[in-house]
């Protein structure tokens, strides 16, 4: 140390007129140097290195954003193709080539983020593998045969992605337009995988099956299977195509806010309605999903499920009611600003129903922000009389909380219905039975669902969690498949009243768009989080301990503003994907312009979209 | 200024400087940043308005066993470790609770012998204790009661021991868990109460 002191000091010395400029290089120089400081003091211990840090930041925070960025990343390149796809297929069958165009427009992206993804990706394992040397080596010895695997589907992934891209134009018309629908079926179908195969290592660290004996394929694939992998699959599966279609939604709000011409608005405002409804018709299936999470997670492990409902991280699940009550006025009330702007006269018409939904839906979220089980003080909890506040614990419980947020899901589809027979008149002779029987269903149906959810506090809770709660989920669903096919019968042969005017929706709705993309990116990385605390301090829960440093779990207040930090570069990020993605269509409007003017034109870019239809 | 005072005026930076943009900048896509700035900030202001609690790991303190002069120290300890290494309290009651997922312990050392409370803690599914509060048939409770002596709980059998002198005590008992009982690390194992193996004399503590 004294001798490299002596070095700094001559050669600032030497350095003369200079040394200003030498000393800020030398600082930058050993500030550089010092994680290979705390590099070489761990090696020098004895046996292997176990765990190794950086100043300031910290090995787990570095980690942390890093992981929280590469699964908002992978969340939206794995959301993108299936929204696109969807489109692809609705253009397809039905006709409607702006939806072809509209899917064009956000594969467009795909190239771009699916390398900015698989940066991060590297940028994680090349961090986990410095940081956490122990852990990935334990990792490594179970998962083996599956990291192979995911080499592999990443190849068929890359090779399909191009294909896909490459071959829009190309493959437009007749049976080339069949194996463009199918390239774009096996994007996703790889996609898919990419996405399972890591959960599984994720899980394992929540939920382990360990099993000593048989093959490395038979102990990977027993670690593989463990309690939470499916439940996870399925909600992560899900929250990515919410995830896209809110993101699409935002891209359009954003657009529309500056677009100038009355083409780009109304253009942009359809994309917005587009994203919206795709972020719904994903939003309204995701509840049941982390329910059927939950409930695994209370099953592998009691303690597990206590910690994160009841324990330390019970204030968390009141700020993510508050984000989910966020998103849900937000896309309703993207839903009545379409009512009210798009269809003109039918906003005296739906101004009662829409302040009936408000109020429903404001009473639903006070409902289920009501604390239930929450860690008090000695103190705290003599002024309550007990562990639940006497006034509000009997709304805090989850026989409360699911039934209002099965009766949110309700008013949202309803909000639905109602902006999809706007402006149209049924003509149909059966049409007041139709509309009877549609009116009877949900009637009866929220009724159901909250006789069931006052009943649930007078059974046991296995009685409740695996009867009352299933019930009332199928009862949801069943509402939904019954209305939607009888009202699109219905709007088969309905009058058109009022015509759609597509660009006419105020400012407000697109930061309305906005504002439910930036809930859903924040709801995913409180979960992230909520899903490494429950783990407390284990590597591997109950199999490996977390010796280093950072084995606790900061406060939630502390995690939020590294959270706002990943929602924020992550918002960065996907613009400057945006706008990388469409700059080449920008040169190309340029050049578009010049053309007109020049007899001859001039070659196209080199490297640019393969775009005829541009919108 | 305390770190949660240090942390809300960031949260509170970040939304001042998103009303800025949107009071001063004409742009669109700035103001949109400017907007994104507001949400972000508050929600950083909502989390950390709720009680912070962060989870520690459990600190490994040895115990100085010559502090342990009687019984009642045992329990004493058993009681912290209850509370905390333990999570007994996450699911058990101590006294009638409707809302509590397993038995309510009040009085159990009372009912119980020292070997079948140590039997219950360390091979729970050996007898299945049923729930009568609802009359009828009795039913099962709802969870599942781990072995305490494995991960992710993992007491060692003197924190064991300790947890049942607290029972006892809590019950009115007579404490029959004895000094003799606890092991000394450097020392062979005492007398077994149900064949367990014998761990260090270590008692964790949640900060």
């Amino acid at each position: 140390m004294r001798q490299g002191k002596r070095m700094i000091q001559r050669a600032i010395h030497v350095g003369g007129a200079r040394s200003g400029w030498l000393a800020a290089l030398l600082l930058t120089a050993s500030w550089l140097a010092l994680p290979a400081i705390g590099l070489a003091a761990e090696g020098a211990t004895a046996g292997p290195t176990e765990y190794r840090d950086i100043p300031y930041i910290g090995s787990r925070n570095m980690i942390w954003i890093v992981a929280q960025l590469h699964l908002l990343l992978a969340g939206f390149v794995l959301g993108v193709p299936i929204f696109a796809w969807l489109c692809e297929v609705i253009a397809w069958k039905g006709g409607e080539q702006r939806y072809d165009k509209l899917a064009k427009e956000f594969t467009k992206l795909l190239t771009s983020a699916y390398a900015t993804t698989a940066l991060f990706g590297g940028i994680l394992l090349f961090l986990l593998i410095v940081f956490y040397p122990k852990l990935m080596n334990y990792l490594t010895d179970i998962f083996f045969p599956s990291f192979l695997v995911y080499c592999l589907l990443f190849l068929f992934e890359t090779a399909t992605l191009y294909l896909y891209w490459y071959g829009w134009d190309a493959m437009q018309h007749g049976g080339k337009k069949t194996l463009h629908i199918f390239l774009g079926f096996l994007l996703n179908f790889f996609a898919i995988f990419i996405m399972i195969v890591p959960n599984a290592w994720a899980t394992f660290q929540s939920s382990p099956v360990v099993i000593s004996e048989g093959t490395a394929i038979e102990r990977a694939w027993a670690a593989t299977w463990n309690p939470t992998w499916w439940p996870i699959n399925i909600h992560r599966l899900i929250a990515n195509v919410v995830l896209g279609g809110y993101i699409c939604g935002a891209y359009a709000g954003v657009r529309y806010l500056s677009a100038k011409s009355t083409e780009d608005r109304e253009h942009y405002d359809w994309m917005g309605y587009v994203g919206n409804f795709i972020g719904v018709f994903g939003l309204l299936a995701l509840p049941f999903a982390g329910y059927w999470l939950m409930r695994e997670i209370y099953q592998y492990n009691q303690q597990m499920g206590i910690t994160l409902m009841g324990g330390f991280l019970s204030w968390l699940f009141i700020i993510q009611a508050m984000l989910i009550g966020v998103l849900f006025l937000g896309s309703n009330y993207y839903f009545w600003l379409g009512i009210t702007y798009r269809i003109p006269g039918s906003e005296s018409k739906y101004r009662k129903p829409i302040l009936w939904m408000l109020v429903s839906l404001l009473l639903c979220l006070a409902v289920w922000m009501t604390p239930h089980s929450l860690v008090a003080s000695i103190e705290e909890a003599q002024k309550m009389g007990g562990a639940h506040h006497p006034l509000l614990g009997v709304l805090g419980v989850m026989s409360a909380k699911m039934t209002v947020s099965n009766l949110m899901i309700l008013i949202t589809f309803m909000s639905f219905v109602m902006y999809w027979r706007a402006g149209k008149q049924d003509a149909a002779p059966w049409a007041k039975l139709a509309k009877a029987v549609m009116g009877a269903v949900l009637v009866l149906a929220s009724l159901a669902v909250i006789v069931l959810g006052v009943w649930g506090y007078f059974v046991p809770a296995i009685v409740r969690i695996n009867y009352f709660s299933t019930s009332q989920v199928l009862i949801v669903i069943f509402v939904i498949l019954t209305i939607t096919p009888l009202t699109a019968l219905l709007l088969k042969s309905a009058k058109t009243t009022t015509e759609m005017v597509w660009g006419r929706m105020p400012p407000r709705a697109g930061y309305a768009l906005v504002l439910n993309a930036i809930m859903v990116i924040l709801l995913m990385a409180l979960m992230g989080y909520a899903r490494s605390s429950s783990r407390v301090h284990w590597h591997v829960y109950g199999v490996m301990r977390d010796t280093s440093p950072y084995a606790y779990s900061p406060a939630l207040g502390s995690a939020s503003l590294i959270m706002v930090f990943c929602t924020f570069f992550f918002c960065l990020l996907v613009a400057f994907i945006f706008w990388v993605a469409t700059m080449g269509d920008k040169a190309k409007g340029a050049q578009g312009t010049v053309k007109k003017e020049l007899p001859h034109g001039i070659p196209a870019i080199a490297g640019g979209a393969p775009d005829h239809g541009q919108l | 200024m305390s770190e949660l005072a240090q942390l809300q005026l960031i949260a509170l930076a970040i939304v001042l400087f998103g009303i800025l943009i949107l009071l001063f900048i004409q742009s669109n896509f700035f103001r949109v940043t400017g907007f994104v700035s507001i949400v972000l900030g508050l929600f950083s202001l909502m989390s950390l308005a709720v009680p912070q609690m962060a989870s520690l790991p459990p600190a490994d303190e040895a115990i100085d066993i010559a502090s342990i002069k009687t019984p009642t120290d045992i329990a004493a300890l058993g009681q912290t470790i209850f509370f905390s290494k333990g999570q007994c309290a996450l699911c058990h009651s101590i006294g009638p609770s409707e809302s509590a997922r397993c038995p309510d312990l009040k009085g159990i050392g009372a009912k119980l012998t020292k070997a079948f409370l140590y039997e219950s803690l360390t091979d729970p599914q050996a007898f299945i204790y049923q729930d009568y509060r609802h009359g009828g048939v009795p039913k099962e409770y709802p969870a599942t009661m781990p072995s305490i002596d494995k991960d992710p709980i993992g007491l060692s059998k003197n924190e064991i021991l300790a947890v049942i002198a607290f029972l006892q005590q809590m019950s009115g008992e007579p404490i029959s868990v004895s000094l003799s009982e606890l092991e000394i690390p450097g020392q062979g194992a005492p007398a077994s109460v149900a064949g367990e193996e014998s761990a260090p004399l270590t008692v964790a503590q949640a900060n």
